[in-house]
């Protein structure tokens, strides 16, 4: 016949302080809702904005630059980025290639030659080829080579065409414009060339106006004053532009970003502060509630301390009636859990389908993250249990 | 099984005890079948002695072995498992669950070793004319009729030893008779050593070894 916890049940004095018993399940009800709904919005926050951002080859790209200040101003080596602080750069987790936007360290001016009348002085930029977008197999120079590839932002092609009319000048089409030659003229200490440049393709991730970078390395030794080594500008190669860890970094360089590319970012950081500080309350609140428990299963075990040992003293094994009297509290915690996750799960659906318009990028259902560790809390509600009941039934005779 | 204590005394009795006692001090050693009469007038320790020989307490000096094996050496868990199979004990002060009936309060103790089927404890409680009451409160009880079936719950079990606190000190000379007779025959069912500690000596007891405490 296998020992029976029935006989024994009416032995524990369960009943003793009721309001005790029950504040610490809604307060462990309360605690384990908020903590799970913490960690479900958290989620979402997190799928949402990653899908949120613009991705090109799974990746984002970026510039930076540092931030001139009054201080700094007029001091260019101080705006620039030193090889250290590019490596530095290089070996953030969350920034998978940086490549230095190297600028042209000599005048440079541009002009359509007999085709249009048009002239500006002009800046040039050269980067490592695998940070363009559309990289053309013709944009290559070697020395000597009187042609010039060049690769234009579309932006700066945008705002050509709307000055063009009040300037007196044409509005062309990027076709056209790939097929008119200009010249470039660089202009030395004492010596000025001219090449010929082509538009070869146009760059929507690359504000600038870039050449081959070996020719510019050619062309800074060749008509610049200093061989220039630094870079005033990084090109980054990003796993997630909206990583609040590249936020954090950026800020803390006092690096310079477009604001409005890490705007999702920066608002992440703020829904995730304030979801992680709920969540903190939630775990707070748990344990508040488990507290409240314990205290409860002391005076359980206070009032009935005379029959429990009176059960030892029969020969009732102390293992087997601890297990037995935390057993009776497991139930609840299961029940409590279950319902704090049905309660997750309602919200979840009601959040996606009334707040989010049941965007695809969020699921109906819970994470799999927030059974998991609706599960661990049980588990640590009834470990818990089970070694306060253990402690306190060892203090019996 | 065999008992066996050696220069045992109680830490709050004086040295002199050891003199003047045939336990206190002494060397002896019991083993199944044997029916232990300890006689001791109030005071002498006859409590303390059953409680230490189950370990309620350990406030002595000297050693209690059972096979050999030190008493204080027993882990928690060991010491339930004796008193579950092997040494059952018959206390002064009965301990029953009060809020239960006499019949719950035997099958509280009958379903953790079960020797005896249901039926025979209403056999024993009609035997000690106590079987009307089985359905009444602990708490309800009368001294005497508590008494009878704390010896009947005694009973219920397997056991080697029979520890024996005053067992019939509410009964009157026929119930305790009774009571006697039905322990007898459970002990020799079981070839159980029986160590019973009384007052005075007991005529209706037939001890093969007699003490004075």
């Amino acid at each position: 016949m296998a020992l029976s916890f029935k006989p024994i049940k009416p032995l524990l004095h369960t009943g003793t302080n009721a309001s005790s018993r029950w504040f610490s399940y809604i307060g462990l009800g309360i605690g384990v809702l908020l903590l799970l709904c913490s960690v479900q919005m958290f989620i979402n926050i997190q799928q949402l904005l990653k899908e949120g951002s613009i991705r090109k080859d799974g990746f984002d790209f970026v510039s930076i630059t540092k931030n001139i200040t009054n201080e700094t101003m007029g001091q260019p080596e101080k705006n620039l980025f030193h090889a250290d602080e590019i490596d530095a750069v290089k070996k953030q987790p969350f920034i998978a290639g940086v490549s230095p936007l190297l600028a042209n360290d000599f005048r440079v001016q541009l002009s359509a030659g007999n085709v249009l009348p048009f002239s500006t002085d002009m800046f040039l930029e050269a980067l490592d080829n695998d940070f363009i977008d559309t990289l053309p197999p013709n944009f290559t120079w070697k020395e000597g080579d009187q042609h010039i590839p060049i690769i234009l932002s579309s932006d700066f092609f945008e705002i050509y065409n709307i000055f063009a009319p009040g300037q007196g000048l044409p509005q062309l089409s990027k076709e056209t414009a790939m097929g008119i030659p200009v010249q470039i003229s660089c202009y030395g200490s004492n010596n000025t060339v001219t090449f010929s440049g082509r538009i070869v393709a146009f760059s929507d991730r690359v504000n600038s106006v870039l050449v081959p970078k070996n020719f510019l390395q050619w062309a800074n030794k060749a008509f610049g004053n200093k061989e220039r080594q630094d870079a005033s500008r990084l090109f980054l190669k990003l796993k997630d532009v909206n990583d609040p860890q590249l936020v954090r970094y950026l800020d803390a360089q006092h690096y310079v970003i477009n604001r409005d590319k890490t705007l999702l970012g920066r608002n992440k950081i703020v829904l995730q502060g304030i979801f992680s500080g709920l969540g903190i309350f939630g775990l707070l609140v748990v344990i508040l509630a488990l507290m409240l428990f314990s205290f409860y299963l002391q005076l359980v075990i206070a009032r009935s301390r005379q029959n429990l040992e009176l059960l030892l003293t029969l020969g009732y094994s102390p293992q087997w009636l601890g297990k037995n009297v935390s057993k009776q509290f497991v139930p609840v915690y299961i029940f409590i859990v279950l319902a704090a996750l049905l309660c997750t799960q309602i919200m979840q659906w009601a959040f996606h389908h009334f707040v989010m318009f049941d965007r695809p990028e969020l699921s109906s259902l819970v994470n799999w993250m927030v059974v998991l560790l609706a599960a661990a809390l049980v588990l640590m509600a009834v470990v818990t249990n089970a070694r306060l009941v253990k402690k306190l039934l060892h203090g019996l005779g | 099984m065999k008992l066996e204590i050696k220069n045992l005394l109680p830490t709050y009795f004086e040295e002199e005890r050891k003199s003047t006692s045939e336990i206190w001090g002494k060397e002896r050693s019991f083993s199944n079948g044997d029916l232990v009469n300890i006689v001791a007038p109030s005071g002498t320790g006859k409590t303390s002695l059953v409680h230490f020989l189950y370990k309620m307490r350990e406030s002595y000096t000297g050693s209690i072995s059972y096979d050999g094996k030190p008493l204080k050496q027993f882990s928690r868990e060991a010491i339930a498992a004796l008193r579950k199979d092997q040494v059952s004990i018959i206390l002064q002060d009965m301990r029953l669950f009060e809020a239960q009936t006499i019949l719950e309060n035997l099958e509280i103790k009958r379903q953790l070793s079960p020797y005896h089927p249901q039926e025979r404890i209403i056999e024993m409680a009609r035997q000690l004319g106590v079987d009307h009451r089985l359905n009444a409160l602990a708490q309800n009880c009368s001294y005497g009729e508590q008494q009878r079936a704390v010896i009947i719950r005694a009973l219920l079990q397997p056991f080697d030893v029979l520890l024996m606190d005053e067992p019939f000190s509410h009964l009157d000379n026929a119930n305790a008779k009774k009571a006697t007779a039905l322990i007898l025959e459970e002990a020799a069912r079981r070839k159980a050593l029986v160590i019973f500690a009384e007052l005075e000596k007991a005529d209706h007891f037939p001890a093969t070894h007699l003490y004075h405490l």
